[in-house]
């Protein structure tokens, strides 16, 4: 009987990673099992509006480390061409039009509607927060993070983790007066090129945008190695040609 | 054992409902094929259709609108209309890509139809490493971090203080754009060379011709400070010097600036009578401006631009009074020979936008306000320091559907006579502009 339970026991714990970690443990789990740490990826943002008329983008990125982000949008018309690059808490987009990048911050939105660049140019949630709080319900871990600098779009997030899979199904984003500003659902798991798994479809929604919601659809996501230098001021008009 | 057990839990959580939920109609697949053929796709070709009806309130005393319309009649207002086209394509192969943009314009004003087509832009890039960047062709660098003014863009043409985010028409250069991304404080060095010819049938409008000009720009990010070292020569254009930086304070708060010394400028000024006297000075301008997003998003950008080889207020008065003289001249005699001068210089030096010396620039624009998506209102002012004239440009920008974008716009003129913005053509403008942006599959 001992065997049998000791058996059960050594298998849960196999399924089960997350056994004995902490909450910044988890958290870079999370991350880890969300996007690697360099790659490239095709995605797509959906606003669908209370009528039920829908805006697309289509954006192509490039990771690479903590720090290091670039964007490209490849649709609309009304968008094409347009960039942004991250460093760090360093943020610039390049209008085609206007021909120079120009530095922005994440609580902007290069689009319009619900998505803002923080969204867009998210990096891993270890390197903006800190766990401040861990509690367990029912299949889920909760934690409370609590961004490490004010540079950071959303102050706080409440992220729902799924215990098995490691992977966020829900995150509550509020500003630090304490008002919630979107929740990310994450849905629709799928297996990636690199056999990566994680929620294809991140649903947000917004009490400050009632009636829409929006879609940020992973359609390819690998992992890509590139020079440092593609991510650069000088490269950002460049970023189309190295898809 | 623990992959037997990974790969239940996988399978397990592949049928989850819990996150395999409803996900608004959205079909994964299908935008997987979109993507993947969008991804694919080596080439691209797109722009926008517009259309923009301007009327126009003259200023019957303002000097120029006697110089521009000295024989047509006392209509208080002026229609026009444009028809625009936008082409934009590109294409890459392995490190070479292609990219050119075009424009086509027809207008209508009350003398007829006119129209025009230009190549803004049209380029070739090898990228035989992937810090090296090899550009040829025509195109627009626009260096400088100014908003509404770049006085170190040595190599670009002029932009519209009252549009600057519109595309310019670039020229015809050589440039390798050299970058390496470095640990530490200093996290990127770039170098970028160019080289313009100037010749008849090559960038002929520059300047002096016969001449190969060089430029070359190093850009540094140095404590998350993005600055910039220009310089230009040549013959062309006496030698230029310039500096620029941009940094952010705080998240929401950007401080930028720029200056150059252009060696030799030429400042020109005219008397009464028409004759223009020009010497050869060093001329320093400069700029200095922030930007600022508020809790409310509400972004402000303001800058200071003193312009060094700008005309004081003397020269301004001086072309006024020939302006004045020409005029009279003309109502007493019908010559419009003095008129046809004036013109010359009312469509030269000093018909450029902010031709003078020092300026304040302004503009407050709000995202989305009332939780109105898509709809951008704003207002500009850009303000002349030395006479106190100024215009003031509210705007509304909507975008009721994916592609379609609507502008309407005015524009008011306000200023005692003898002062920059008072004596234009206009009292007021209202426009219209309607774009509509496509792609091609």
């Amino acid at each position: 009987m001992k065997t049998i339970a000791a058996v059960l026991l050594g298998a849960l714990l196999a399924a089960g990673p997350a056994y004995g970690l902490d909450g910044n443990e988890i958290l870079k789990k999370v991350d880890a099992n969300l996007q690697p740490e360099s790659f490239e990826s095709y995605r797509k943002l959906i606003n669908v509006e209370p009528n039920g008329e829908k805006r697309e983008f289509l954006l192509f990125t490039l990771k690479k480390g903590k720090d290091k982000l670039i964007s490209l949008f490849l649709a609309p018309a009304s968008d094409k061409g347009r960039g942004t690059l991250r460093l760090g808490d360093n943020m610039w987009l390049y209008i085609p039009n206007v021909g120079k990048p120009i530095r922005i911050t994440s609580l902007q939105s290069v689009i319009g509607g619900v998505f803002n660049n923080a969204d867009i140019l998210r990096l891993d949630y270890n390197v903006e927060y800190d766990v401040k709080g861990m509690k367990e319900e029912g299949k889920e871990y909760v934690l409370d993070l609590k961004a490490k600098t004010d540079a950071v779009a959303y102050d706080r997030l409440k992220m729902r983790v799924d215990k098995g899979a490691l992977l966020p199904t829900r995150v509550e984003c509020y500003a630090a007066s304490g008002l919630l500003i979107k929740t990310l659902y994450f849905k629709e798991l799928k297996k990636f090129e690199d056999g990566m798994v994680r929620p294809a479809i991140v649903e947000t929604d917004s009490p400050l945008y009632k009636g829409y919601k929006s879609y940020m659809v992973y359609a390819q996501m690998k992992k890509r190695e590139v020079p440092d230098e593609y991510f650069t001021l000088n490269f950002l008009p460049n970023v189309g040609t190295i898809r | 054992m623990r992959g037997w057990g990974a790969a239940l839990l996988l399978v397990l959580l592949l049928a989850s409902p819990a996150l395999a939920a409803e996900s608004g109609g959205i079909s994964l697949s299908d935008i997987e094929k979109e993507i993947a053929g969008a991804a694919a796709k080596p080439y691209s070709l797109g722009g926008f259709l517009e259309f923009e009806p301007t009327l126009f309130g003259l200023d019957r005393e303002a000097a120029f609108r006697r110089i521009r319309q000295f024989e047509k009649g006392e209509g208080g207002t002026m229609e026009q209309y444009d028809f625009g086209l936008r082409l934009e394509g590109s294409y890459r192969k392995d490190n070479l890509s292609a990219f050119f943009r075009a424009d086509g314009q027809l207008r209508r004003v009350q003398d007829g139809w006119t129209h025009s087509t230009t190549l803004m832009e049209g380029y070739a890039s090898l990228k035989p490493h992937p810090s090296l960047v090899l550009d040829a062709g025509k195109k627009a660098v626009k260096w400088g971090k100014g908003y509404a003014w770049n006085p170190a863009s040595f190599i670009d043409r002029p932009k519209n203080p009252e549009d600057p985010e519109e595309a310019l028409e670039g020229f015809t250069l050589a440039s390798a754009d050299y970058v390496k991304s470095l640990p530490g404080p200093l996290k990127t060095v770039g170098l970028t060379g160019v080289l313009l010819p100037v010749h008849e049938d090559v960038n002929g409008d520059f300047g002096v011709t016969g001449h190969l000009n060089g430029a070359a720009k190093l850009y540094l990010l140095l404590y998350d400070t993005d600055i910039d070292f220009m310089f230009f020569g040549g013959g062309s254009r006496s030698n230029r010097y310039g500096f620029d930086f941009s940094r952010n304070i705080t998240p929401n708060f950007e401080a930028h600036g720029e200056a150059a010394l252009v060696t030799d400028a030429e400042r020109r000024s005219i008397g009464p009578s028409g004759r223009i006297t020009i010497r050869e000075t060093d001329a320093v301008s400069w700029l200095l401006g922030v930007r600022y997003l508020t809790e409310k998003e509400t972004t402000w950008i303001a800058e200071y631009y003193h312009n060094g080889a700008g005309f004081k207020r003397d020269d301004l008065k001086g072309f006024l009074d020939f302006a004045d003289n020409s005029y009279e001249g003309f109502r007493r005699t019908g010559s419009k020979a003095a008129l046809f001068r004036t013109s010359e210089l009312a469509n030269g030096p000093f018909g450029r936008p902010n031709s003078m010396r020092d300026y304040f620039y302004l503009r407050a624009s709000q995202k989305e306000p009332f939780d109105i998506l898509y709809l951008t209102p704003a207002v500009t002012s850009i303000v002349n320091l030395q006479d106190g004239s100024l215009n003031v440009l509210p705007e509304i920008v909507y975008s009721p559907k994916q592609n379609l974008e609507l502008r309407l716009r005015a524009g008011f003129l306000v200023g005692g006579k003898d002062s920059e913005f008072g004596e234009k053509q206009n009292d007021y403008r209202v426009e219209f502009r309607v774009r509509y942006f496509f792609q091609l599959p």
